[in-house]
């Protein structure tokens, strides 16, 4: 029962905080409403006994990423006129409505058709431990191309930042 | 296969991750004039050309890479790769756009000259992100790869920084690439929950048992996960409605990257499609019922369509380009339309087509690129009134790019019109009715797609040039790979045995 209680109040409130994000005017606002969302998640994963997922969440996003958002955001600092106005096209409110009727289906027909069958999980599920037994058996490869790829973004950026071009 | 073993079956990704770590260290380096002219893309065609050669002695059954008895296929890393002809057709099929790509950059004026090293780097990195994502039989190493193919291609976009064009178009990549790796997730994330599986064999058996999919619920799931994931995979390959970035960004982009980008990605995204239907959809072991297998979700149809809006639309909308980079865009939109016909014949015969297209198209559609890019190179420009008078003024080359224009149009004797052959035969094999619209709506896209190749023969044969257009020189690494393109193009048309042979070999899987 406490359980449900507290899924249902995270879960509605990163929904909400979730449409904060996409309807607020001011882009600092939208910010911090993701910020909020991605905390939310994170009581989530908590919840799913992923402790891991959960404490990343708040180091990753929450933390790094959304202060570099607002970074932006702030050194961009947009006036309302170059936001630009906000409009209700038709394109919007058919692609509003079509989404609402696939979360619909998603909810409320298939969420209790998959419920079933699947294995309960271990006590070590979801631990430091567990995760980095994963990272590094057998998920080594996605874990080392990451590696790469990231290595490469940054190398990227910078070359192309660079001023000295010749 | 645990992974120190299956570590011996990637050296070719190995060879390239390690030749583009050192590029990067040696571009960090003080620079001498004669590191970035020569020893840059040196190094990198070194490091191609090694994991090309270890490539090419494995599937001949040669000493390295393990067994061969893991030639038909087998996984490696807990299942998250596998190596099989079909991987191994297209590695082999991107190292040499790759290196294609690598000979065309040499000495172009897009590419700014003091970041040589990096450039030649990320381009091995892209090589080893597709190299992956054709080999890969899992989701989350399908969009890691994607992911690193992804990111090399935004950033080499925007690599002339000078022009705004080409910052644009990089911005332009990255923005839709977002999206469409987003939605991607998403459907990926529908499957996990409604099987608690990512692999495709895991996926597969999912799909067949009746457990998850036991009402028309849990089909729908299914389906809309699918679709969601094919947004993905269908911006890679530039199928409608993913294709918006197209045109926009292979004309910013440095046009010897246009080249490498117009065909590697393409090609990855096919195999992609090809792994992903072919081994969740189908029984093991037989190539013939993909409707069968998967219930009642009609995937041919969708693809038929996807198909067909795909290759109208590339068409028609070339028809009006007058940059001959945009009109190469958009014809290239319409190929993957043509390509996508042979996913929706399926079948051993559709597998074949698919591969034989890809590695004629690849050749013929490089070769187009790296003519454009020397034209631009002497004259600064790629519109299609510079291409005025080539014929008078450089004939070689002329006579080059018309070949790759025929080529392209799909007309004999050159290897397009045996690529396009091979795609009707699978489709007019399978029978039905909608197999022939489907046909036929090929066939009149090609009749089409004649008009606007004509434009440019026209321009190049038939008008006169301006006075100060000037000639191109033809003593440097680019116009002799467009004239060995051409060659190919040339020879595949009248003995494509060897290419149809390679190609049903290729459509082998692992399952």
């Amino acid at each position: 029962m406490g359980e449900a209680i507290l899924f249902w109040f995270f879960g509605g409130l990163t929904c909400v905080l979730a449409l904060l994000v996409i309807v607020m005017r001011n882009p600092v606002h939208s910010a911090m409403a993701l910020i909020g969302n991605l905390f939310c998640i994170a009581a989530l994963f908590a919840m799913l006994d992923a402790h891991f997922l959960a404490a990343i969440q708040v180091l990753v996003y929450a933390g790094a990423i959304l202060v570099l958002f607002l970074f932006v955001i702030m050194l961009l600092n947009l006036k309302d006129h170059e936001l630009g106005n906000a409009r209700q096209t038709a394109t919007k409110i058919a692609g509003a409505i079509l989404l609402c009727w696939v979360a619909f289906k998603l909810i409320f027909r298939v969420m209790p058709s998959t419920t079933a069958g699947f294995p309960a999980v271990g006590d070590d599920y979801g631990t430091v431990e567990t995760v980095g037994r994963f990272l590094f058996g057998p998920h080594l490869l996605p874990f080392e191309v990451a590696s790469i790829l990231l290595l490469a973004a940054i190398l990227g950026s910078v070359a192309i930042a660079k001023k000295k071009l010749w | 296969m645990s992974n120190l073993v299956s570590f011996g079956y990637i050296v070719p990704e190995l060879l390239l991750g390690a030749m583009a770590v050192i590029l990067f260290l040696l571009s960090a380096m003080r620079r001498r004039n004669l590191l970035r002219k020569t020893i840059f893309p040196g190094l990198a065609i070194l490091g191609l050309m090694a994991a090309l050669s270890v490539l090419v002695n494995r599937t001949s059954g040669g000493i390295f890479g393990g067994d061969p008895g893991c030639i038909s296929g087998c996984s490696l890393f807990f299942g998250l790769l596998a190596t099989d002809p079909l991987a191994d057709f297209f590695r082999i099929l991107v190292i040499s756009a790759t290196t294609i790509c690598v000979l065309i950059s040499i000495g172009s004026p897009a590419l700014p000259k003091g970041r040589t090293g990096e450039y030649h780097g990320l381009l091995l990195v892209m090589c080893l992100g597709m190299c992956l994502l054709s080999a890969a039989n899992h989701l989350l190493m399908v969009y890691v790869a994607m992911e690193t193919v992804s990111l090399c291609s935004y950033l080499l976009t925007g690599w002339d920084a000078r022009k705004c064009r080409s910052r644009e178009a990089g911005m332009k990549y990255v923005l839709f690439g977002g999206v469409a790796s987003g939605v991607m997730l998403f459907g990926m994330s529908l499957f996990y929950g409604l099987f608690g599986d990512l692999s495709f064999q895991g996926l597969h058996l999912a799909l067949q048992g009746s457990g998850a999919l036991s009402g028309a619920m849990g089909q729908w799931a299914a389906t809309l996960s699918v679709v969601f994931m094919f947004a993905g995979f269908g911006y890679k390959i530039a199928a409608t409605p993913f294709h918006m970035w197209c045109p926009d960004v292979y004309e910013g982009a440095p046009t010897p990257f246009t080249a490498l980008l117009s065909v590697g990605p393409k090609a990855v995204g096919m195999a992609l499609i090809l792994r992903f239907f072919y081994s969740i959809f189908l029984f093991p072991g037989s190539m013939e019922t993909v409707i069968g297998a998967s219930g009642q979700i009609p995937w041919l149809l969708l693809i038929g369509i996807v198909s067909a809006v795909t290759m109208t639309l590339g068409n028609l909308a070339a028809l009006v380009q007058n940059n001959v980079k945009r009109l190469l865009a958009y014809s290239s939109i319409a190929h993957a339309g043509y390509i996508l016909m042979g996913v929706t014949a399926g079948g051993q015969e559709g597998f074949e087509a698919v591969s034989l297209y890809m590695a004629v198209y690849l050749i013929m559609n490089m070769g187009a690129f790296a003519v454009v890019s020397l034209v631009e190179k002497a004259s600064g420009s790629e519109e299609l009134q510079v291409f005025r008078g080539l014929g008078k003024r450089a004939p070689l080359v002329a006579l080059v790019m018309t070949i790759f224009l025929i080529s392209l149009a799909g007309l004999p004797p050159t290897a397009g019109f045996i690529g396009k052959l091979y795609l009707f035969a699978a489709l007019l094999e399978r029978g039905g009715f909608w197999f022939l619209m489907l046909a036929l709506v090929g066939v009149t896209n090609s009749v089409v797609s004649l008009y606007f190749y004509a434009r440019v023969l026209k321009s190049m044969y038939m008008e006169k040039a301006d006075t100060d257009l000037p000639t191109i020189p033809i003593r440097n690494p680019a116009a002799v790979t467009a004239t060995a393109l051409s060659f190919a193009t040339l020879f595949l048309g009248l003995f494509w045995q060897p290419l149809a042979t390679a190609a049903r070999w290729s459509a082998t899987l692992f399952h």
